[in-house]
């Protein structure tokens, strides 16, 4: 095929996924900017569950206060552990927040109604996410989750573990606060936009480049319909907001545990989160963050096509 | 601020813009919807929206310095580039639905997902590509005989097919293009190999169960076949 056609087409493709992405990732920067104005960490250490199983529980539902999809819920994260949220919360709430979360609660119900995917969904979603955040709070040592950046909440010009209440001092007024809640979320776009971008140019890339029938071929099969699924989600890195209506695309040739899988799985970990997670979180906790998922998702997708009776 | 931050502080504020402007472009030129769903149009404009407000705050920033807009994380120029990657595919290559050149690996007969499709009750003349796809998985191919069709779509032509077959074909699309598929409908039409493969046709003829590069299937046996614009609307949405 010739190439400046091929171009033309990934052009088309990558645009088509920055374009559906970008206000959400927006919406999300602007989140955690609000969040940087106005939550201070007092509130954040007073409120927080004492126990760790609370910390995680609390962490998988805390999206309702905080709506974010995938692409906004790592600069919320960060945030929120500059903050000073514990790390298994913030685990918990990274995992789950995507879906949990009134949009996207939204977007399911009306893609799928009120019935075995959305409930599969949620609870799969909180098990999985209470579960990680657990096995991560517990066997990692403290201090080795967080790159040194997250914690001190930013760049070389905020080092000072006072930072949050020197700003409290400063920022008096609503409207200054406003905007500088603007202000961060700009600089927030453009440090997760590129991951986005990156992201969105590789799900591209693969989709003009791999035969969409070769991958179609795979729909069946208890195990293998949930891993190519799980995978399918990795690589397309679709919008959590959205991933229900690419999902009914699969209803008809793929089994409901595969599609179940998709839609908890993939606003947990796909290429774009996992290039996000990186700037975030210390190398061997990313690997975690990926295979903890991925594995406790397939047995639960497998599982369910099991009890359906494939 | 240094020189560096400065140009990078521009750089950045360029970017904003441009992007604002892109989403109003793609809205008011109805090229938006080369690449997403109409149903999420509405996302186009909440991006625009806060990019403009985000170019004026940090202008407003720069206007009244006393207001305190400093930047949290070091962004380079790598970041920069990055992020006006978008902009440059957008404005160095012609926007273009996908067509015949995005159908790597063949056409689907059997689209996917139609499961969940409301049932309807549109007459023969009345439905797209889509529609009918979804009919002919609902009964056997003779029992479609004889019944009109009236469809727009582009030809499609594999190296399988005989002179005269060809499919009429469109990408349906649930959300935006990253899940977008081509489905065809089987045609047969006497001078087709004519039309260049990728034109866009409106095709109307009847139906006849007919054995189709090795299947039985309906084909529309075409009456008319006229070359149209691109719909504004290429896609079908399931």
């Amino acid at each position: 095929m010739d190439f400046v056609v091929n171009i033309e087409v990934f052009a088309t493709r990558f645009l088509g996924i920055f374009i559906e992405a970008v206000p959400f990732l927006l919406l999300g920067s602007l989140t955690s900017g609000l969040i940087e104005s106005f939550v201070k960490s007092d509130d954040i250490v007073r409120l927080m569950p004492r126990n760790r199983l609370g910390a995680a529980l609390g962490g998988a539902f805390l999206g309702l206060a905080f709506p974010v999809c995938e692409c906004g819920v790592v600069p919320v994260t960060r945030r929120l552990f500059s903050k000073g949220l514990p790390v298994s919360m913030g685990l918990a709430f990274l995992l789950a927040a995507p879906f949990m979360n009134p949009i996207v609660f939204a977007s399911t119900y009306i893609a799928f109604g009120f019935g075995t995917v959305f409930i599969g969904r949620f609870v799969i979603t909180i098990v999985v996410a209470v579960t990680v955040a657990l096995v991560i709070g517990i066997f990692a040592k403290p201090g080795t989750v967080l790159k040194p950046i997250a914690m001190a909440g930013g760049g070389a010009k905020h080092s000072h573990d006072d930072h949050d209440h020197d700003h409290d001092h400063e920022l008096a007024s609503l409207r200054d606060k406003l905007l500088h809640a603007v202000g961060v979320a700009s600089d927030e776009f453009f440090e997760m936009g590129r991951f986005l971008i990156l992201g969105s140019a590789l799900a591209a890339l693969m989709q003009t480049l791999v035969p969409q029938e070769s991958l179609l071929a795979l729909g069946t099969g208890n195990v293998l319909s949930v891993l190519f699924m799980q995978l399918l989600a990795y690589i397309l890195s679709v919008c959590s907001t959205v991933d229900s209506f690419l999902a009914l695309a699969f209803v008809n040739t793929f089994t409901t545990g595969s599609i179940i899988s998709f839609l908890s799985f993939g606003p947990m970990v796909d290429i774009k989160s996992t290039l996000m997670f990186t700037g975030v979180f210390r190398r061997r906790i990313v690997l975690y963050l990926i295979l903890l998922p991925f594995v406790m998702n397939l047995l639960a997708g497998v599982l369910i096509n099991l009890a359906l009776g494939y | 601020m240094s020189a560096g931050d400065n140009r990078i502080y521009w750089a950045k504020l360029l970017i904003l813009l441009g992007m604002g402007l892109y989403l109003t472009q793609l809205i008011i030129s109805g090229n938006l919807s080369n690449y997403i769903n109409q149903r999420f149009g509405w996302l186009a404009y909440v991006g625009a929206g806060i990019f403009y407000l985000l170019a004026l705050v940090s202008l407003w920033g720069r206007i009244k310095p006393s207001f305190h807009a400093h930047q949290h994380y070091r962004i380079g120029w790598d970041i920069v580039l990055i992020a006006a990657f978008p902009l440059a595919l957008a404005l160095l290559i012609p926007s273009r639905s996908l067509g015949i050149a995005a159908i790597n690996g063949g056409i689907s007969l059997r689209p996917v997902g139609v499961g969940n499709a409301a049932t309807f009750a549109r007459s023969p003349q009345d439905r797209n590509i889509l529609d009918w796809l979804r009919e002919y998985n609902r009964a056997a191919p003779a029992e479609f005989n004889d019944l009109p069709v009236d469809v727009i779509g582009f030809v499609y032509r594999e190296p399988v097919h005989a002179a005269d077959e060809f499919m009429v074909s469109r990408f349906a699309m649930s959300c935006c293009v990253a899940d977008a598929f081509p489905i065809g409908m089987p045609a047969r039409a006497e001078p087709i190999d004519e039309v260049p493969v990728g034109s866009w046709v409106r095709v109307q003829g009847r139906l006849h169960a007919a054995n189709f590069a090795g299947e039985l299937l309906p084909v529309i046996v075409v009456e008319t076949l006229d070359l149209v614009d691109e719909p504004e609307q290429p896609y079908l949405y399931p």
